[in-house]
């Protein structure tokens, strides 16, 4: 198999951090904490969860990396990691159990209104604060998701892993990572939609 | 909703993902061709896809970022190997 730059500086760097080099784990931290952190805080939506879960990563992958094998990639394996403390985490809390979104429920009927208003994203400065109100309509609807599509969607859209890396890294068949992303993006649409149109935080 | 725009409306994400073959491909495209409700459809749910990921930018405290090094240097420092 072919190793990509990325997994190659990953590599050098596990080698460095095995060898007792602390700057070797700094450079590993400074690397992927932007993304765990951004992980930490779609699944869970506090500042103070997103921190507790990016430090339970860092500190279980840098107790554990000396098991890690060289044909796994860092990133995966890093998210493997984050997916399991967010989900104890959510056990802990005893939250609600998921609900399941029904795909019949978003079918639009004949006669029903099936337009979807959805914004585009401006990366103009000026548009600061018109940006900052439609994050905080996306935010609060990817929060009213059920705990396992959002970790699917999480994943795959945001994170950008392929089905096949999403369903390893939650330990869930392709076909359930279908499943639940499609719905989760029927989900979306829907509340992003009627929360612009109405000018409300879902 | 017509039976094949409910067949299409299923498969609409794996659509998007390009893990259709060519064949249901093909033939999903041609729906969307002569269905404007459906073809509506999937531009929004591209939309939306599009949308969550150019949002999903979060800034990490500096505080937060100290912290996370400051415990791991410590652990580090402690036991050499965590």
């Amino acid at each position: 198999m072919i190793e990509t730059a990325t997994e190659s500086i990953d590599h050098r760097l596990i080698s460095e951090f095995k060898a007792g080099s602390m700057e070797a784990m700094e450079k590993i931290v400074e690397r992927y904490e932007q993304r765990i952190f951004t992980f930490g805080l779609k699944m869970c939506g506090h500042l103070q969860d997103a921190e507790d879960i990016a430090q339970e990563t860092f500190l279980n992958a840098f107790r554990y990396l000396k098991d890690f094998r060289e044909e796994t990639q860092l990133k995966n394996w890093l998210f493997k990691i984050a997916a399991t403390a967010c989900i104890r985490k959510r056990r802990k809390k005893k939250c609600e159990p998921d609900h399941e979104i029904s795909l019949e429920s978003f079918i639009p009927h004949d006669g029903g209104d099936a337009k979807y208003d959805i914004p585009d994203w401006s990366e103009d400065p000026s548009d600061h604060l018109l940006r900052s109100e439609l994050k905080k309509i996306i935010d609060a609807a990817i929060h009213t998701l059920s705990h396992k599509y959002r970790l699917v969607f999480t994943l795959r859209d945001i994170e950008g892993f392929s089905t096949e890396e999403t369903a390893d890294i939650l330990g869930i068949s392709t076909q359930s990572v279908k499943t639940r992303l499609h719905r989760a993006r029927l989900f979306l649409r829907e509340k992003i939609s009627t929360a612009y149109k109405e000018g409300t935080v879902p | 909703m017509r039976d094949e725009c409910k067949k299409d409306y299923e498969r609409l994400s794996e659509y998007l993902d390009g893990e259709l073959d060519d064949e249901a491909c093909r033939e999903i495209e041609r729906h969307f061709r002569q269905c404007p409700e459906c073809r509506e459809c999937v531009d929004s749910m591209r939309k939306t896809i599009q949308l969550c990921k150019e949002a999903a930018t979060e800034e990490i405290p500096i505080r937060a970022r100290e912290r996370l090094r400051s415990m791991l240097r410590e652990c580090f420092s402690r036991t050499h190997d965590l």
